[in-house]
């Protein structure tokens, strides 16, 4: 396990490094630029900005999620001090609240701090990641990392020096599950943007969950089929071809962050942190 | 690295060495301010907002029993009473059932097929409700033929009011079974092979080493499961919800407790009831919560 983490230091990049990976990127852009055209092109009007309100309020939950927990997770595991403890069972009773508790008393406080409309009032509640703080604690209170911790102390290293230095550089595999998880949870979420959003006709905020229920929204059936649920068809705002479109691109961006992840979603470290004892 | 060598390696066996001090405090802040911000201090308005009037009279229970003679709020909680008996019968029957399957399969044949059960998780929440609809409406759905050996010629008549329980639960069985079989999967792994090649050696079947050797030692597992679809279930929204738009207004609008909560908070002078039905189900979750936290011991505190 030591040599695991040694080798994880080892592996950080030098300037050389880093500067080429700068001139790749560069070089990247030009191949992969035609391509996000095509791609936006495709998801043009309404999909795309369903989808980009997506991206942008589950990405910046998940950035959020991870600042946060990973540095609780290890304060938790390897300081001690007055309330530690109730926090971790805090931490474990809000994580396994389910997400949709919560959205009433969200909507009910968002209500009286003028919060409705703004992206904050659903980015602030995907920030909100006990299950990531849990994960991380876990990662970081094993044996070996406690050893490793405490000869870094012996050489005198400072307490945020310790977590920048040793800690940060060997959360990759906690970061990435908490990541793609935070990423899932918030990409399909519902009922939060519904409440603050939907029931106040915020269109341009509704993330891509509410651009499928638009296609259901095509007002009252009238006529001789009212009143008669038997003889109801589905109708739907747009062709079923292009609401099977809409529902596969939802889905690939959950798939690219599972990719990106999967590298250590599926790891020994991951697996290892005792979930199932 | 293997999850079992990992596990092997015996670190968990030494002691651990905190710090005391500030720092710590430092580490966790920012987490605990939003934890207040989101988590704790909206819990404290609803309840706050659930004792009183709307022209912030304390009230005491007053909000409750009003809420409860509602004449929707009866129906919603059967209705949702319905939907998860059948929900948390399928999923002990069928996800440890199809977990101890895929057991007895080779590594990769078990990893590809628990892939594909797990697949529709992308699609949760609003997209996997869409793609049901096409699935239960006729001359549409490639089930076609199931429906209409089911007497269902139009998408009104699979959506019957009746039918709905049976509708939801399929649904979150689709998206939602497939992670729970993950993690029954990885619960079942970590019985020691000592312990299955005992049992083979005392004569033990397939079928007996799977009720009476890996069923009791998952119990906590299952446990886990049930407690936490339950307090998931409760709290269905999305699904009645798309239905009730798909349906224009046929299935009833607070088909779920969810549902008339929110129909409630919209209204002002409902307000505090709606405060009052949060509470109600945060109350479940918070139970259920505790229930797994310190009955089961999934979860640790500390070593």
């Amino acid at each position: 396990m030591r040599s695991f983490f040694a080798a994880a230091l080892a592996r950080r990049m030098s300037a050389g490094q880093a500067a080429s990976v700068g001139l790749l990127t560069l070089v990247a852009a030009f191949f992969l630029v035609p391509i996000v055209w095509l791609v936006l092109e495709a998801i043009s009007g309404d999909i795309g900005l369903w989808l980009s309100n997506s991206a942008f309020y589950s990405t910046a939950g998940a950035a959020i999620a991870v600042v946060l927990c990973v540095p609780a997770g290890y304060g938790l595991a390897t300081h001690e001090f007055p309330g530690r403890r109730a926090l971790l069972i805090i931490t474990i009773v809000v994580m396994l609240i389910p997400t949709n508790a919560l959205v009433l008393p969200l909507f009910l406080e968002a209500n009286s701090v003028h919060l409705l409309a703004s992206p904050l009032a659903v980015i602030l509640p995907y920030g909100l990641f006990p299950f990531g703080v849990y994960l991380s604690y876990l990662y970081f209170n094993t044996g070996s990392f406690h050893a490793l911790l405490q000869s870094a102390r012996i050489d005198g290293c400072g307490e945020w020096q310790a977590f920048r230095t040793i800690a940060a550089p060997l959360a990759a595999p906690v970061v990435a599950l908490i990541v793609f998880l935070n990423f899932l949870a918030s990409w399909t979420n519902f009922f939060l943007p519904w409440v603050m959003y939907w029931s106040l006709d915020e269109t341009s905020r509704y993330p891509v969950a509410l651009g499928i229920a638009v296609q259901l929204s095509g007002g009252e059936v009238s006529g001789p089929f009212a009143g008669y649920t038997g003889l109801l068809r589905l109708q739907t705002s747009s062709p079923p071809s292009d609401i099977a479109f809409l529902l596969l691109a939802s889905v690939v961006p959950v798939l690219v962050v599972f990719g990106l992840a999967q590298r250590w979603i599926g790891s020994g470290q991951v697996q290892g942190m005792g979930f199932f004892r | 690295m293997r999850a079992g060598k990992f596990r092997r390696s015996g670190v968990r066996a030494r002691p651990t060495v905190r710090r005391s001090g500030k720092a710590g405090y430092l580490f966790v802040a920012p987490y605990v301010l939003l934890l207040v911000a989101v988590g704790i201090y909206p819990v404290g308005y609803a309840i706050d907002l659930a004792l009183t009037s709307f022209t912030a009279h304390f009230r005491g229970l007053a909000n409750f029993v009003n809420s409860y003679s509602d004449f929707r709020f009866l129906p919603a909680f059967e209705h949702i009473g319905l939907f998860l008996a059948i929900w948390l019968s399928a999923l002990v029957v069928l996800v440890v059932g199809l977990s101890l399957v895929l057991q007895s399969l080779s590594g990769r044949v078990s990893a590809a097929y628990r892939f594909v059960f797990y697949l529709p998780a992308a699609l949760a929440g609003a997209g996997s409700v869409m793609l049901w609809l096409f699935m239960l409406d006729p001359g549409v759905s490639p089930w076609d033929f199931v429906l209409h050996w089911l007497g269902y010629k139009t998408l009104g008549a699979s959506l019957a009011s009746g039918n709905l329980p049976v509708v939801f639960a399929l649904i979150a069985f689709w998206s939602g079974a497939g992670s729970w079989i993950v993690v029954m999967h990885g619960a079942l792994a970590t019985i020691p092979e000592d312990t299955l090649e005992a049992a083979k050696l005392d004569g033990a079947g397939a079928w007996r080493t799977a009720i009476h050797i890996k069923l009791p030692l998952i119990r906590k597992w299952i446990g886990y499961m049930l407690i936490g679809a339950l307090a998931a279930g409760s709290q269905l929204f999305a699904e009645p919800q798309l239905v009730n738009e798909a349906t224009r207004g046929f299935v009833a609008q607070a088909w779920s407790p969810d549902q008339l909560a929110y129909i409630l908070s919209f209204s002002l002078d409902n307000f505090n009831y709606a405060a009052a039905i949060a509470i109600d189900l945060l109350v479940v979750a918070l139970i259920c919560a505790a229930v797994i936290l310190f009955r089961t011991k999934l979860f640790r505190l500390d070593e």
